[in-house]
């Protein structure tokens, strides 16, 4: 294998593929980064075994030339040098040569390296790109989605199923869900070229989920998403973000969600997140962060919170409306501020069943689209 | 590179029945490998993993290819479906099992089939027995756990319960007396390293350590002076013995050679020649023999094998060395 390449792609393919080695690795081999060089261009594999990003260098990109010259061939390299000697060579071009005995030569300028490489056989060879079992999406809609959801995931291990977010595709309705059991966050969104396909019980672990959010830039180009048996691909024009899925069976979720509610708030978002907020100021060191919120007349909410120890705060909320039956209800505060900041709606209805059922906060322009359920803390 | 034919040879019983269960699709989900040290028990569980990953599987033989991707990669140990786990200094720790339970969690990096393997699993903390257990109940589909063990009596009872066992049975001395000197081996040596079960690679590797010749010289020494009442073995204890088998395992390896000692004795006390394994030390045994009576001789194998123990439970190697000593001086 030899190629001669720019150093500017190569850097930024190194760093993409970076982000998914950890270094400390069971499997010997993944410590490394794969470099696979075809008449295409030049592809960069870097994985931890629960993530895999893959960089491809085009050898020609809109009409500016990143690789002057290929010879077909792979090998993996030592990720722990690769990125600062590439970094600190001279020159912008970069010659990378590979002799049969896996020895990698890095020539620019008048600097030579020579690093010893492994077998690139040895790396493990990922599952086929299954491309008609795939969907487009926007990438910032993705961004939002995975914002929106991915927090409500368990990060205890008893349960490691609700580690992950369940992901539905039916009917061109493309639904998530994630929940640690004390509250859940559910988004729907209908798509509109997605007839054929559907799928159903694939859990993507939230970390996983997180990392992709933090490789993805908020743009409005399409990411293209491929389900397998077991794993789910992310596909932008160049990166592949690989992902294992978490194995077992999801819990039905749709049963814990209430139809029908007894009193109905509808309120200012910001205005109850602030004040939630400064509730939860004195209840942050309690166990559970409880807050009290109690329904009063003339549209107005009272939220309380109580630590003996420490002290006793109280604030009257106006709200738009308050409809149904009078109620005292207790909940972690936490859970309530990232419910209300997922939901990112100037005014939220929030549908309540009696003070021991779970609660349901929805955007005020009722489109059933996103969904946060918060389970309520029993207090005396 | 052994394959099931070679290991079938030393270990006929055992290789049979993984063979049957590989060949007849009955694969269990759990096995416990038990035996002593050095009787093929980890190149089985290689085989195994081997056969289960191997692309070219030939469904009327348990022989993997030896030769496909997956084959080569599990021998190079970076086949990301295998997992190995190992005693982290002096046990298996609950967050090493943890780690296995998260990966289990997961789908396969491949394929769904994951296999695992843990080393000397007898050294398991309870915390992290117990968590192994969880699973080893419940496998998820196409799992395979091999757990090896030279102490089933030490692991947990409901570990063992779940696990179909395969017995590992002692190599014959002979057969690994032949083997050693096969591999160019000096006779004397040879048979020291058969009589403690070694494995033939760590045997050759011992073979061209100086350590392990010096060790052998100092032993054999410190018998000289603990059994003759003029000299001081105790002082030989702390001026030359202490300073050169630092550390548990050599301790444990000193202890192993006079052990070998004392059989010896035994040995010729029933005239039983052939059986010594010091032969090139023959003079100075028969000169001992008549110095230590044949009870006497138990009762000090019985003392060397307390020393063992005492070891195994952190008392202070020198303070239980020390005490072996005293009860050794004639």
């Amino acid at each position: 294998m030899k190629i001669l390449i720019e150093r500017e792609p190569l850097m930024a393919s190194i760093q993409n593929v970076m982000k998914a080695i950890s270094s400390k690795t069971t499997i010997p081999i993944l410590s490394g980064i794969k470099l696979e060089a075809n008449d295409q261009g030049v592809k960069l594999t870097g994985s931890n075994s629960d993530i895999t990003i893959e960089s491809i260098i085009p050898k020609e990109e809109d009409g500016v030339i990143n690789i002057h010259e290929i010879i077909p061939g792979q090998i993996v390299v030592q990720a722990k040098f690769l990125p600062e000697i590439i970094k600190k060579l001279p020159n912008n071009q970069v010659e990378i040569d590979v002799d049969d005995d896996l020895n990698l030569k890095i020539k620019s300028g008048h600097a030579e390296f020579k690093l010893n490489g492994q077998d690139a056989e040895e790396y493990p060879q990922l599952p086929m790109l299954q491309t008609e079992n795939s969907f487009d999406l926007q990438i910032d809609l993705l961004k939002m989605l995975i914002r929106q959801t991915n927090f409500a995931v368990s990060v205890s291990e008893t349960r490691p199923i609700l580690t992950g977010v369940h992901l539905k595709l039916e009917e061109n309705l493309l639904e998530l869900v994630a929940t640690d059991s004390h509250r859940l966050a559910s988004r729907k969104i209908s798509m509109n070229d997605a007839e054929e396909l559907f799928f159903n019980n694939v859990v993507i672990p939230g970390k996983s989920l997180s990392e992709l959010n933090k490789i993805l830039d908020e743009t409005q180009d399409t990411i293209q998403i491929s389900v397998t048996d077991n794993q789910i691909l992310f596909r932008t024009k160049n990166v592949y973000f690989l992902s294992r899925l978490l194995d077992g069976n999801y819990p039905e979720t749709s049963r814990l969600i209430p139809n029908q509610s007894k009193t109905v708030v509808k309120v200012n978002s910001k205005e109850l997140i602030e004040s939630i907020d400064r509730a939860s100021l004195l209840a942050k060191d309690n166990r559970n962060n409880i807050v009290k919120l109690v329904t009063k007349g003339q549209n107005t909410l009272q939220i309380t919170s109580n630590s003996p120890e420490i002290g006793h705060v109280e604030e009257t909320l106006e709200t738009d409306s308050i409809d149904g039956e009078e109620l005292k209800i207790s909940f972690n505060a936490k859970y309530m501020i990232d419910a209300l900041r997922a939901i990112d709606s100037d005014k939220v209805s929030i549908n309540f069943t009696g003070a021991m059922r779970p609660f349901v906060i929805r955007p005020e322009e009722d489109d059933e689209q996103i969904l946060q359920l918060i389970t309520p803390v029993r207090t005396y | 590179m052994t394959t099931w034919v070679e290991l079938e040879k030393f270990q006929p019983v055992a290789v049979k029945m993984i063979n049957n269960s590989i060949t007849r699709q009955r694969i269990a989900h759990a096995y416990l490998f038990h035996g002593p040290p050095g009787t093929g028990k980890q190149e089985a569980s290689l085989l195994f993993a081997m056969r289960y990953f191997c692309e070219n599987k030939d469904e009327h033989s348990s022989e993997p290819c030896h030769e496909c991707v997956s084959c080569k990669r599990i021998q190079s140990g970076n086949h990301p479906d295998l997992h190995w786990i190992e005693p982290d200094g002096q046990s298996i720790k609950k967050d090493q099992i943890e780690y296995l339970q998260k990966e289990f969690t997961y789908t396969g990096l491949e394929s769904n089939q994951k296999f695992y393997v843990v080393k000397q699993a007898e050294k398991m903390t309870v915390n992290a027995a117990n968590r192994l257990l969880k699973f080893l109940e419940e496998p998820s589909q196409d799992t395979v756990a091999v757990l090896i063990t030279e102490h089933s009596g030490q692991m947990l009872d409901t570990i063992v319960s779940r696990c179909q066992r395969i017995q590992f049975h002692t190599l014959s001395g002979e057969h690994l007396y032949q083997q050693l000197l096969d591999q160019g081996l000096a006779e004397s040596t040879a048979k020291l390293f058969s009589s403690m079960k070694m494995d033939v690679n760590q045997a050759v590797e011992w073979n061209e350590d100086d350590w392990f010749a010096e060790a052998r010289k100092i032993v054999i020494q410190l018998m000289d002076k603990v059994m003759n009442s003029n000299e001081e073995g105790y002082l030989y204890l702390h001026q030359v013995y202490l300073k050169h088998f630092q550390g548990r395992e050599s301790l444990e390896f000193g202890l192993e050679l006079l052990l070998i000692w004392f059989q010896d004795i035994i040995s010729l006390h029933l005239d039983k020649q052939d059986s010594v394994v010091l032969i090139d030390q023959m003079e100075r045994l028969e000169q001992f023999h008549y110095i230590v009576s044949l009870s006497e001789a138990k009762t000090l194998i019985y003392e060397v094998l307390y020393t063992k123990r005492r070891l195994a439970q952190n008392v202070h190697p020198t303070l239980a060395m020390e005490n072996l000593i005293l009860q050794l001086q004639r």
